[in-house]
């Protein structure tokens, strides 16, 4: 650990050059939190004041008894690196002084909006594998939103000691373990986008001879990478440092008879370079300190230059051979000169960041500050989420401080995510009471805190729901909304026993709101007060926060329930007429669906309102095959102005369609948030405008007219299209013996769930089954997994995508049908459906 | 039996004929529809001068709700009263088309409405061209698309009788949600409305037909005994505040000598 005073910390946050903003990513159980550790105790910075006390692992303790992490947490580490070393840096430096703002994430998925809210406010990753499991589907779902937000990864091999001591692997099969796991980083990484040389960032691919892929163990807190050996052998080979770290990877042997590195194995060189020079010792050291051959063990360690001290000294076995490699290859050494070395500056990061996370011309003087890292520019700053408080029911604000700089007492601007520029909605301009610190649990007041750093700040928790920007500058955009891989899908109902309790109910529900980057409060009109989640945990954990922090009164939950979208399948058959309340304006639409993908495409994103018109049309008419005149005629997304369904005016020579237009979009976001059947979310329905008649009159065409006009137009369109539900299904990734597999299956069968891949994995006794699960099903199946598989087998289910349910709910006593009149019970609609006339009328 | 549509005339309750007021005591029920235009006499008053109760039907109830109204009508006498003319300033023609389909008789009785008062300005009823509404305008709804009818009926040379009326509309958030809350009714006066012109001249940035220096007429509470009107350019009008509602304003066309008269006497009258 370093002691340092506030003073001195906030002197190397003034060099923006020597940060590292970064975040440690991975899949759950491949050791992240326990790697970290390694790192903390190691250069974890401390206040001078606070030294003698510990912090670091005093996290929540739910977290401590499931051994998973829930919530992101900062810390602050102190790395000075060698002069030598300095000379790999390839970027601006200002000193050796580095220091790196780390943040731990959960792995779980259920969490992972958490991995989001930490990815935005970093510029570098450290993406973690367990080298015995391999790449997993969370390692691609935190790789993938690492790569979308412009965040450079570097990669780490753990649990290198299972590979060695559980699975007794020999030295090529481990090799090739790592080059496969590299292989598949690499082409996620190609996946989306990270693969390109002229990109932005460069080619992003990470390779063991360029020093970007660590090797080792977090649990027993030793790592290397090709550079440490590659300094231990370059002077010996008497070849440049750089040339020695591509020897000892990939395809290159070293004949010893002809005493130079070939590219072919043969009998003078029978052994790859990673094999011979870094596996062998390392198996060597393991089996005589296993084996307890003490002579030849401290031979080696003498060759290693360790010698170890009192205690140490009467160890054997594993105690032995974890201080052994601890002392030979220290972890925190290794993996904080991987990190300085490769993972950018703010000043690099934010060159490349700025066009993707401001929202505003490239050419203000924000955005020069924000490119720049210019601390003397106008402030921005970036609120990613709220870490609860000792003071009940307030929140710190952490995020970023992207320019300028952001100081106690300072007036602000802070602009939620519903600012428009050159409004007022959703602004306040207000002081900053306290900049704090915050690193692990404990804070320290300090007076500013200059761009390129991370922040917490007290007092603005009462301006921001969850996620805000803060400036100085008057004309400023509000920074890009962060975008979760995962949906809130999974839903309880909640209700206080004490009926007296409800405001106390209504505030915590608030509270709980603010303090989780991704659920969803929701008020029924029933009265209802619904939590969403991303899954079952996720909610578990939520309900948990809300009876014992925030509300404190004692609670009743339902069983969970599942959102579902409502969709079409056909053409309306008939083009639907409704007439407005004054039966002056008619509207006539169809619905149809919209074809496979453009949903999807939609909700990533890719095809968004905001696009340029022409060219998405273009794009539309290209890949889906639509008229491209259409395509340039859409009016609008819903719901919330950005869904996947949406509005085109296919109408000919319609006088004053313009003037009904914001009638209609408001009716139709109205109709996409509330469907017909059950009033849940449309999904996937294109309306088509056909005709319109209006009264000749301003007056008697306004809202009042036309909005309940659309909405029941869109329904009729709705009704007479086939309409069926969309229920969401996960992705089930079961990693198991094969002995569990029978298990695996009937509990998938009986839960509606179909494998579409088994694999082995390679080097490993396990299998990988791939499955896809509806979530309604899905409540419960851990345990069920776990009782069926007698505990060997554990699933990690991913919201995947929505899935059509076949039964027509509009035939009674069909499964759809029982759904939609249970969800309208529930939410206190009718129990019956709407009869079609009641949305179409007649000529 | 019959269902009446019964025209009240401009303002003054007493203004229904006599044959109206007879209909009305002797019926079974009474409506008394007030969303499209006001009387210059409240509900009471209106219950006093004609010695019974009647009912207030609101836009809901005439538009949506016209079963209850028609209830038992071919079996007793309704009378549906209308301010202004029944079919003249806003149309009840779909409320016709209910009795026709339900088979329920149906008479009218017609009064004075503004669509012919208006002659009292002096402009002649012949020559006026298409009537338009002005609409309040709010944030993200601002037709002007009456502006190009005024600027067709001035190329006919015809003059345009404009007013607005906006009662009980619910906001846009009480209607999603189904709150049953309504606005206070709200009319506008004719600076608004001068106004309101002047800044579509400014949008459209066409000063051709309809310039601030184009010739109107503000006229408020015609038939009242405190009638009021003005004559002037539009940029003129749209300082003048007539007071208490119901307004109407007139974009002119072109003027017959006889108008022209009638104005300039009206103009220095009010001066």
């Amino acid at each position: 650990m370093v002691n340092f005073t506030i003073d001195e910390i906030r002197e190397i946050m003034d060099k923006k050059e020597n940060i590292r903003n970064m975040s440690v990513i991975a899949h759950v159980d491949h050791g992240k939190s326990t790697l970290t550790d390694s790192l903390v105790s190691k250069a974890g910075i401390i206040a001078g004041s606070k030294a003698g006390e510990t912090r670091f692992t005093d996290t929540r303790k739910d977290e401590q008894e499931r051994c998973i992490t829930i919530k992101s947490t900062a810390i602050s580490l102190f790395y000075e690196l060698s002069d030598v070393d300095m000379s790999f840096v390839k970027q601006k430096t200002n000193g050796n002084a580095f220091l790196i703002n780390l943040i731990d994430s959960p792995g779980h998925v259920d969490f992972s909006s958490e991995v989001t809210a930490a990815l935005r406010v970093t510029d570098g990753a450290l993406v973690v594998v367990d080298c015995v499991s391999g790449v997993c589907v969370q390692t691609e779902t935190v790789l993938r939103q690492a790569i979308a937000e412009r965040i450079k990864p570097v990669l780490f091999m753990n649990k290198m000691d299972r590979a060695l001591l559980e699975l007794q692997l020999d030295p090529e099969e481990l090799y090739q373990t790592f080059a496969r796991i590299v292989e598949n980083v690499n082409v996620i990484i190609a996946t989306y986008g990270g693969a390109d040389e002229d990109g932005p960032m460069g080619c992003l691919y990470v390779s063991p001879g360029d020093g970007t892929v660590g090797f080792g163990s977090g649990l027993h807190g030793w790592a290397f990478t090709l550079k440490q050996f590659a300094e231990m052998y370059a002077s010996k080979f008497k070849i440049d440092l750089d040339k020695m770290m591509k020897n000892l990877w990939g395809d290159r042997f070293y004949d010893a008879k002809a005493k130079k590195w070939v590219k072919q194995m043969s009998k003078t060189a029978p052994k790859r370079g990673f094999v011979q020079w870094i596996l062998d010792p390392i198996y060597k050291a393991f089996r005589s300190i296993m084996d307890e051959k003490m002579e030849e063990a401290t031979k080696i360690m003498g060759v290693c230059g360790v010698t170890l001290k009192g205690d140490d000294k009467d160890l054997r076995g594993k105690p032995l051979l974890k201080c052994f490699m601890r002392n030979w290859l220290p972890a925190g050494e290794t993996l904080l000169q991987m990190i300085a070395i490769h993972l950018p500056s703010p000043l690099t990061a934010q060159a490349y960041r700025c066009e993707m996370l401001y929202e505003g011309p490239q050419d203000d003087e924000l955005a020069k500050a924000f490119r720049t890292c210019d601390a003397d520019g106008p402030l921005m700053a970036y609120i990613s989420k709220m870490v609860p408080t000792s003071d009940k029911g307030r929140f710190y604000a952490f995020g970023r401080v992207f320019a300028g700089k952001i100081a106690t007492g300072q007036k602000v601007r802070i602009m939620g995510p519903n600012f428009v520029p050159g409004q007022k909605s959703d602004l306040y301009c207000k002081q900053i009471q306290r900049t704090i610190l915050m690193m692990g649990r404990y804070i320290e007041a300090i007076d500013d805190v200059p761009c390129g750093n991370l922040v917490g700040l007290v007092g603005v928790d009462q301006y921001l729901v969850k996620t805000g920007a803060i400036t100085t500058f008057e004309g400023a955009h509000n920074m890009k909304q962060m975008k979760f891989s995962v949906s809130p899908v999974v839903r309880v109902a909640v209700q206080c026993k004490n009926p007296a309790d409800l405001p106390k109910l209504v505030e915590g529900l608030k509270r709980l709101a603010k303090s989780d980057p991704m659920v969803q409060i929701i008020s029924e009109e029933s009265g209802e007060h619904i939590i969403a989640g991303a899954g079952e945990l996720h909610l578990e954990i939520c309900l948990k926060d809300l009876e014992e922090d925030h509300a404190c009164i004692p609670i009743k939950k339902s069983e969970p329930v599942v959102s579902y979208r409502e969709t079409v399948t056909e053409a309306s058959n008939q083009v639907c007429l409704s007439k407005s309340p004054n039966k002056h304006n008619r509207l006539y639409m169809k619905a149809s669906p919209m074809p496979e993908g453009m949903a999807d495409e939609i909700e990533d994103k890719k095809i968004t309102p905001r696009d340029e018109v022409k060219a998405r049309a273009r794009y539309m008419s290209e890949k889906y095959e639509w008229d491209v005149n259409d395509c340039r005629k859409i009016w609008c997304f819903g719901p919330d102005q950005n869904g996947a369904n949406m509005v085109i005016d296919v109408t000919k020579g319609v006088q004053f369609l313009n003037e009904i237009k914001d009638s209609v979009k408001a009716g139709f976001d109205w109709a996409a948030k509330e469907g017909v059947l059950c009033d849940e979310n449309m999904r996937g329905i294109r309306f088509d405008l056909h005709d319109v008649t209006l009264h000749a009159d301003a007056i008697h065409r306004g809202g009042g007219q036309l909005i309940p006009t659309a909405r029941r137009c869109f329904y009729a369109c709705v009704m007479t299209a086939q309409p069926r539900l969309l229920e969401p299904v996960y992705l089930v990734e079961v990693q198991c013996p094969e002995t569990a597999m029978g298990g695996i299956y009937s509990v998938l069968n009986r839960k509606r769930g179909h494998v579409f891949a088994e694999e082995a994995v390679t080097g490993t006794p396990m299998f990988m089954v791939r499955a896809y699960l509806p979530v309604n099903e899905s409540f419960g199946f851990d345990s069920d997994l776990r009782a069926a598989t007698s505990g060997q087998a554990f699933p990690q289910c991913v919201f995947d995508h929505w899935q059509t349910l076949d039964s027509d709910p509009l035939e009674e006593n069909s499964q759809a049908n029982k759904i939609v009149l249970h969800t309208r019970k529930r939410k206190g609609l009718s129990e019956m459906l709407p009869p079609l006339d009641r949305f179409l009328d007649k000529l | 039996m019959v269902f009446y549509f019964i025209g009240l005339g401009l303002s003054n309750p007493e203004d229904i004929s006599v044959r109206g007021l007879r209909l009305v005591q002797g019926a079974k029920r009474v409506y008394l529809e007030m969303y499209t235009a006001i009387l210059m006499a409240s509900q009471e008053e209106i219950e006093k001068t004609y010695e019974r109760k009647v009912i207030l039907a609101d836009r809901t109830m005439v538009e949506q709700e016209s079963d209850i109204m028609l209830e038992n009508a071919d079996k007793e006498d309704v009378c549906f009263l209308v301010v202004g003319d029944v079919f003249a300033a806003t149309t009840h023609s779909d409320l016709v088309l209910r009795c026709k389909e339900k088979n329920v008789p149906y008479e009218v009785l017609h009064n004075a409405s503004i669509m012919t008062a208006v002659g009292c300005c002096g402009l002649q009823l012949y020559n006026f061209g298409e009537t338009v509404s002005f609409c309040f305008w709010d944030d993200s709804w601002q037709p002007d698309s009456y502006y190009d009818k005024i600027v067709k009926n001035r190329k006919l040379e015809y003059h345009t009788l404009c007013y607005d009326i906006k009662v009980k509309e619910q906001t846009i958030q009480n209607l999603m949600k189904g709150n049953n809350i309504f606005e206070p009714p709200r009319y506008m006066k004719t600076h608004e409305a001068a106004q309101q012109l002047l800044d579509i001249i400014e949008r459209v940035r066409a000063e051709g037909e309809v310039s601030r220096e184009t010739q109107c007429v503000a006229i408020a509470r015609v038939g009242a005994k405190d009638q009021k009107m003005a004559s002037g350019t539009l940029e003129e009008l749209a300082k003048i505040d007539l007071g208490a509602p119901l307004h109407c304003f007139i974009v002119t066309g072109k003027l017959h000598p006889m108008e022209e008269e009638f104005l300039a006497k009206l103009l220095s009258q009010e001066s």
